[in-house]
């Protein structure tokens, strides 16, 4: 006899943990389905969106049991994406008891990611990297480096403070560019468009786009369509800010 | 010589370094930090000798094809997602020009221009996209045949 309410917490709360660390919604739902059947549930009904999971089951008595969580902030974190998938595959080959999975779950959540200073310095050569790719000289990618980080310093202080994605992006755009134009200004960096687009590099949508069509290949289309639309509105804040200080920099102190 | 260690060994270099430090960002770890970082560099390389075509929205697509092979390989040899590998090795191709220059144009005033490099960066969002949705559908139809005349 299955314990159907320990069943359905251990699920959900695996499966929220994969949608927060930013694993495509196919993937929660395909991953569930299998740990379901794995404990001799076949009757399993998941469905997953970026914000919201719901797990639902009937015993042999016809009773539903559901469970609907609701997600309200995501990140990217693939180390636990990749240690969920494997508890998973583990836990379906060998289906040990509840207790002993929901410890390894809250061990996985407990984990953190790269200590912020390494994640600075992250931002910082992911800018001083793409600048020369895109065709910048050495002063460009110093002044990059320098561009990438305070970009890094603000992402990681506003996500301290929970800000609203959008206005984070304007915000780290606009210092990215306003570092640049100081910098461009003051001899050290060339060309101000290379410098910012490195800069920017950070920060552009590239897993939204990613797993956008990742979803839409499952056929996840809600997914999907989310995805998109948060790519776009990534973009749209980059270039919001970095306009608003290019503007700034042209009208009110007359430069570039 | 030097014209191949500038314009293609030290651009691929440089993709592979971004992606390194892009993993230190999304918190990947380990053997799958260099593995996926690679992939960009295998990208940019193939994106580079795809420029005899002189379009770079063909260049972009044979990269988009090219990261998602090697992720999908990867993901299948390592056992580990294949999304960490897309999307580290994706990164370099994201049109993140694309937006700063049709942002520079809407500013200045200059319309036409504006308009037509807004559709472009489109185009070449799309173009990765759609060679990431190719690549990977294929591989998905391909494998379990591959699998089963391997065990008959």
């Amino acid at each position: 006899m299955t314990d159907y309410d320990a069943l359905l917490n251990t699920a959900s709360t695996m499966g929220i943990q994969m949608l927060e660390s930013g694993a495509e919604a196919y993937r929660v739902e395909d991953s569930l389905l299998r740990l379901c059947r794995a404990y001799g549930v076949e009757t399993t009904e998941i469905f997953a969106i970026p914000s919201l999971l719901i797990v639902s089951m009937c015993d042999p008595d016809g009773h539903s049991h559901t469970r609907v969580r609701r997600l309200y902030r995501r990140g990217t974190d693939l180390h636990q994406v990749d240690l969920l998938n494997s508890l998973c595959r583990l836990v379906c080959r060998e289906t040990p008891p509840f207790p002993r999975v929901d410890g390894e779950l809250a061990r996985i959540a407990a984990g953190t990611g790269y200590p912020p200073a390494l994640q600075l310095v992250g931002y910082a050569f992911v800018a001083a990297f793409f600048t020369p790719l895109f065709g910048g000289t050495l002063a460009d990618a110093c002044c990059s480096l320098v561009a990438g980080a305070a970009i890094g310093v603000l992402k990681l202080w506003m996500d301290r403070l929970r800000a609203n994605g959008f206005f984070v992006n304007t915000l780290c755009s606009m210092a990215a560019a306003l570092v640049a134009i100081a910098g461009v200004q003051l001899g050290a960096g060339q060309n101000l468009d290379k410098i910012i687009i490195g800069a920017f590099m950070g920060l552009v949508p590239g897993v939204a786009i990613t797993n956008f069509m990742r979803d839409v290949l499952a056929g996840d289309l809600f997914s999907g369509i989310t995805k998109l639309a948060e790519s776009l509105l990534t973009a749209t804040a980059l270039a919001l800010g970095a306009g608003i200080a290019l503007s700034a920099a042209r009208s009110i102190w007359g430069v570039i | 010589m030097m014209g191949f260690l500038t314009g293609f060994l030290l651009p691929c270099l440089y993709a592979v370094m971004a992606c390194v430090a892009f993993c230190f960002i999304l918190n990947q770890r380990g053997l799958l930090l260099v593995v996926s970082s690679l992939g960009g560099g295998v990208g940019w390389a193939v994106c580079l000798l795809c420029a005899f075509t002189g379009s770079d929205v063909i260049q972009y697509f044979a990269g988009a094809v090219a990261v998602a092979l090697y992720a999908e390989a990867m993901a299948r040899l390592l056992k580990a997602p294949a999304t960490g590998f897309l999307v580290v090795g994706i990164l370099p191709f994201v049109p993140g020009g694309g937006i700063y220059y049709t942002m520079e144009y809407c500013l200045s005033g200059n319309t036409q221009l504006f308009l037509s490099t807004g559709i472009h960066t489109f185009g070449v969002a799309g173009a990765v996209a759609v060679g990431l949705l190719l690549a990977s559908s294929l591989v998905r139809l391909a494998l379990p045949v591959f699998q089963r005349r391997s065990t008959r």
